[in-house]
């Protein structure tokens, strides 16, 4: 499904990603984790089309196509999704304008006709019960005066509207509380999927408990370092990164 | 020496209007306005004021009168209300307008308010509105041929519509009007003046509103420019407040070639509230110039500013206000919040907030930012798949919020962003939020 060949980027003048090579097939779930700064985010920022962050080097296929040559909302629209680290909080447009458009826009990128207003709402509504959000949400500023939590949950409620081929989730575990983290792990695992692949940037083991992965890869330095299977994970809790860095070096 | 070459023309044009008016009932202070104007003369950019408004082009062509004309232009705004008042090139049409659904309302010509007891009108003329620095007012009450004459004496359920519109096939023409608004205690009114018109001549507008809100009165007055692009109005707004009178005010600025609104406001007695709420839109060429004063004179009185200046194109908006808290007052309390949104990189904004206090015990705040749309919204609706150009004006749109919510009358906030979309791209999508 997504193929990233020696992907290279900086950052305000800076080299952030050094060649990265990770491919992702259909169905899968992948966990990338790695220290403060090492380029996860700006990975999963370059794969969603951020324009001020500048391709050097490598190539991005999805689905066959070139994703890099893509702007960032017909990417959004051939069904590829950013969980933010940090979603952004926009006064004035309201959340459940957002995730009307957002169906909308892809619906008719896919040839489809407008959703219903009747369909739509019913919905949504089902996708707040399942993810414990309050209906108040849908009349409120997209995030405004959102908690971390609720701003976590209303990136994963967005994800389950839009049901997207290729879901990156940056830190959506970071700020959680024990409850939150289950209800956004709950949301996440009802989406896997053999169309459907995942990927899952954090810093914790934690997240993995509840959401397993297929695969789990270690960055850092702006390139993948090690790649594994869940057992990886588990050592990295307990190991700390810098054996691997060491390992790297001898 | 031709016109074009007499720097002083209009000035001199005038005086000549001046000088040719036929007398009536109030003209010593009519005579007593236009000599302190001609001692002043036009503004230039020396003025603190008008510093960013440059008139040397306007000050350079003489002027005649608008004549008398009967067309009367269709206002957007019409669905407000059943039986809008038009005042055609500063003339009410009919001359005898009324509006009979309401008797808490009673309106009459200010020609007709004149004759009747022109002392009472004189004395109801000078006003706080005329600082040097705002001589329009000055020059209006010399020259306004009419206007309306506006009582509200109980709670008037439907708002009223005076649609103003400059109608003329000359480009010299000037049109001075004014009209007054008297809500007497405890009643309460909504009043919408619309300003339109142009017809692709570069006509002058010198308009006056006086608003008068006597103890516990509480009224929502609208001033919506939608002149056409050749148009330069000078529009003067003195708001005057007793005890526990409640105003809320829109100034809302979608037309003209050059606008300069003023609104002055002085609140009088204890318990006065005043909300202004001005919507400043550059878009083309266009100059807009919005200067606030608001005067707190008495203990226990709020006012609350909120502009939004949006400038594109290469047009430039500027939006001076001025907070004056009394000494010898107690509790006064005022919030200035002005934010501008600059969507090209050769419009222009100037946002300069400014506070005068005079007493001890005040809660004042203000704060001013311009910018750019912010990119980190932008990227996160374009991730979620929603086109550039609809993300961008669903953010322009955003940023009017505030604003736009604090319309009370939905006919007009609906009539006001329908126009306000006309002049935003991606109106489909707009439209389609609402």
């Amino acid at each position: 499904m997504l193929k990233i060949s020696q992907l290279r980027a900086n950052v305000v003048g800076r080299n952030i990603l050094k060649g990265v090579d990770l491919e992702i097939g259909a169905g899968e779930v992948h966990a990338i984790m790695g220290p403060n700064g090492s380029g996860k985010s700006t990975l999963v920022q370059v794969l969603a089309g951020r324009e001020d962050y500048e391709i050097t080097g490598g190539s991005v296929s999805f689905d066959g196509a070139d994703l890099l040559a893509m702007p960032p909302e017909e990417r959004a629209r051939a069904g590829l999704f950013l969980g933010f680290q940090y979603p952004v909080e926009i006064p004035g447009v309201n959340n459940a304008y957002l995730l009307k458009a957002a169906l909308n826009a892809k619906r008719k990128a896919a040839g489809l006709a407008e959703v219903d207003a009747y369909e739509f709402l019913s919905l949504i509504k089902a996708k707040m019960k399942f993810m414990g959000m309050d209906e108040s949400f849908l009349s409120r500023g997209v995030n405004e005066g959102f908690s971390g939590g609720e701003k976590k949950r209303n990136e994963i409620l967005q994800m389950l509207v839009l049901e997207p081929r290729l879901a990156l989730l940056d830190e959506t575990d970071s700020g959680l509380d024990i409850d939150a983290l289950k209800v956004v792990a709950k949301g996440v695992n009802s989406l896997r999927a053999a169309e459907r692949s995942i990927v899952l940037v954090t810093h914790y083991q934690r997240l993995l408990d509840y959401v397993e992965p297929d695969r789990v890869h270690v960055f850092a330095d702006g390139r993948i370092l090690k790649s594994g299977d869940k057992t990886l994970a588990h050592e990295l809790e307990a190991r700390g990164y810098d054996w691997l860095r060491e390992e790297r070096v001898a | 020496m031709s016109a074009a070459r007499d720097k002083d023309a209009a000035l001199r044009s005038f005086e000549a209007a001046w000088h040719a008016r036929p007398g009536d009932g109030i003209a010593a202070t009519r005579a007593e306005a236009m000599r302190r104007f001609l001692a002043l003369g036009l503004p230039s950019p020396r003025d603190e004021s008008w510093r960013h408004t440059n008139l040397r082009a306007l000050a350079g062509r003489p002027f005649a009168d608008a004549e008398p004309a009967t067309p009367m232009r269709a206002s957007w705004l019409a669905g407000i209300c059943a039986a809008p008042i038009a005042i055609v090139n500063g003339r009410p049409l009919p001359a005898a307008p009324a509006r009979t659904d309401d008797p808490a309302l009673s309106i009459e010509s200010l020609r007709a308010s004149i004759d009747r007891d022109p002392a009472s009108l004189a004395a109801r003329l000078g006003s706080i509105g005329e600082t040097e620095s705002e001589r329009w007012a000055l020059l209006n009450r010399a020259l306004f041929v009419d206007g309306l004459h506006v009582r509200v004496t109980g709670r008037v359920a439907a708002p009223l519509l005076i649609v103003h519109s400059a109608e003329t096939a000359r480009d010299d023409a000037a049109v001075h009007s004014r009209v007054i608004v008297d809500v007497a205690a405890g009643a309460q009114a909504t009043i919408v003046e619309h300003h339109l018109g142009g017809d692709g001549h570069a006509t002058l507008v010198n308009h006056t509103t006086q608003l008068h809100l006597a103890p516990g009165a509480s009224a929502e007055h609208y001033r919506v420019f939608s002149s056409d692009a050749h148009t330069t109005h000078f529009d003067a707004l003195e708001i005057t407040q007793a005890a526990d009178s409640r105003c809320r005010q829109f100034t809302i600025a979608l037309g003209g070639a050059l606008l300069r609104a003023n609104l002055s406001g002085r609140l009088d007695a204890a318990g006065a509230e005043h909300d202004s709420y001005s919507l400043l839109v550059g878009h083309g060429a266009r100059q807009v110039d919005c200067v606030n004063a608001i005067v707190h004179a008495a203990s226990r009185t709020t006012s609350r500013q909120t502009a939004r200046a949006l400038a594109a194109g290469t047009s430039r908006v500027v939006f001076n206000s001025r907070v004056r808290v009394e000494a010898g007052t107690a509790g006064a309390q005022s919030n200035q919040s002005c934010r501008g949104l600059l969507l090209s990189p050769t419009a222009e904004i100037d946002t300069r907030p400014q506070l005068e206090i005079l007493a001890d015990d005040v809660k004042c705040a203000h704060g001013a930012t311009t910018g750019r749309l912010d990119p980190n919204m932008l990227f996160y609706l374009l991730a979620r798949g929603i086109d550039r150009a609809a993300a961008q004006t669903l953010l322009i749109y955003a940023f009017l919020d505030d604003l736009l919510t604090g319309m009370s009358i939905p006919g007009a906030r609906h009539a006001i962003e329908e126009a306000l979309i006309a002049e935003l791209p991606g109106a489909d999508l707009l439209r389609a939020y609402r």
